[in-house]
């Protein structure tokens, strides 16, 4: 970049074009989207299957799928984290909601464990994947993720009115429109800026 | 009005710095090189001037045993980029005033 003057006209043209830069650079959050949405869908869609068709007294056992799924997602964090070249603070903002978002999960389940899983619990569950998409889709200004977010908040409430093996399926519904969904849109979205 | 604009932040490298550094946390030298389009030595001289004008913070670390450089904007020079983009307006929107 050569120094030479320069009109406040092109001063804010160069201020406006390093901060769209920035903007392309946010990083791309899709990849652990995609795995958390396909994990819990085939998850709550394995314990319909296991339930409702095979009559197998251990559905839920499909769950222990999270502790590999948890184990890569920290993998692919960490990977992720040695590459990026910037940290923002939209990155750490989205790095500590789902790292909540996780404790809450946990601690939903350790709950559930004490009182009973035949309860009717899988609104609860839709409700925090609205509250972490909603909010998601807010930070990186992505509406597929908002639109999600409220999707998922609806599907929580209609699901109060099901009994709880088809619970399961809206709450695969929830996941495929609030994770699923917009992270593929999100991550078209991020080839297609890179590409420019 | 031109004798109002900070001369620091008057001047195309530096200002390109500080206005990535603005909308990030924390930027490694490499990704400020490469946005900026500018060579390793021009950009280390006005690095260096902005940090000793307090605009930025310089931290200098091991990752994975290669060593790297962070840039971290101030908020001295978050301050002085307001107060540039300000002087630019009142420059371009005399009117408004």
């Amino acid at each position: 970049m050569p120094e030479k003057n320069f009109s406040p006209q092109e001063s804010l043209q160069l201020i406006q074009s390093m901060i769209a830069k920035t903007r392309r650079d946010m990083g791309d959050n899709s990849i652990q989207f995609l795995l958390w949405g396909w994990v819990t869908f085939a998850c709550c869609s394995g314990q319909f299957i296991l339930k409702k068709f095979f009559h197998f007294d251990q559905h839920y056992v499909v769950w222990m799928m999270v502790i590999p799924a948890t184990l890569a997602s920290i993998y692919i964090g960490k990977k992720q984290n040695s590459k990026r070249k910037i940290t923002t603070y939209i990155g750490d903002s989205m790095k500590y909601l789902w790292m909540g978002m996780g404790i809450c999960y946990f601690i939903l389940s350790m709950i559930l464990t004490r009182i009973g899983w035949d309860k009717n619990i899988f609104p609860f569950f839709i409700m925090l994947y609205g509250l972490g998409t909603f909010i998601s889709g807010k930070f990186l200004q992505f509406k597929p993720l908002v639109a999600g977010g409220l999707m998922a908040w609806a599907l929580a409430i209609a699901a109060t009115f099901f009994e709880y093996d088809y619970q399961m399926l809206f709450g695969a519904a929830a996941i495929l429109v609030s994770y699923i969904i917009p992270a593929y849109l999100l991550r078209n979205k991020n080839s297609t800026a890179s590409d420019v | 009005m031109f004798e109002e604009l900070d001369p620091i932040l008057h001047s195309q490298l530096r200002l390109a710095v500080i206005s990535l550094l603005i909308s990030v946390k924390e930027a490694e030298f490499t990704f400020i090189k490469e946005k900026t389009n500018s060579t390793a030595g021009n950009l280390s001289v006005q690095i260096n001037k902005l940090k000793a004008a307090g605009y930025i913070q310089v931290i200098k670390q091991f990752n994975n045993n290669y060593p790297q450089t962070i840039c971290k904007i101030t908020k001295e020079g978050v301050e002085a980029f307001e107060l540039y983009v300000k002087a630019l307006q009142s420059y371009m929107n005399p009117e408004g005033q």
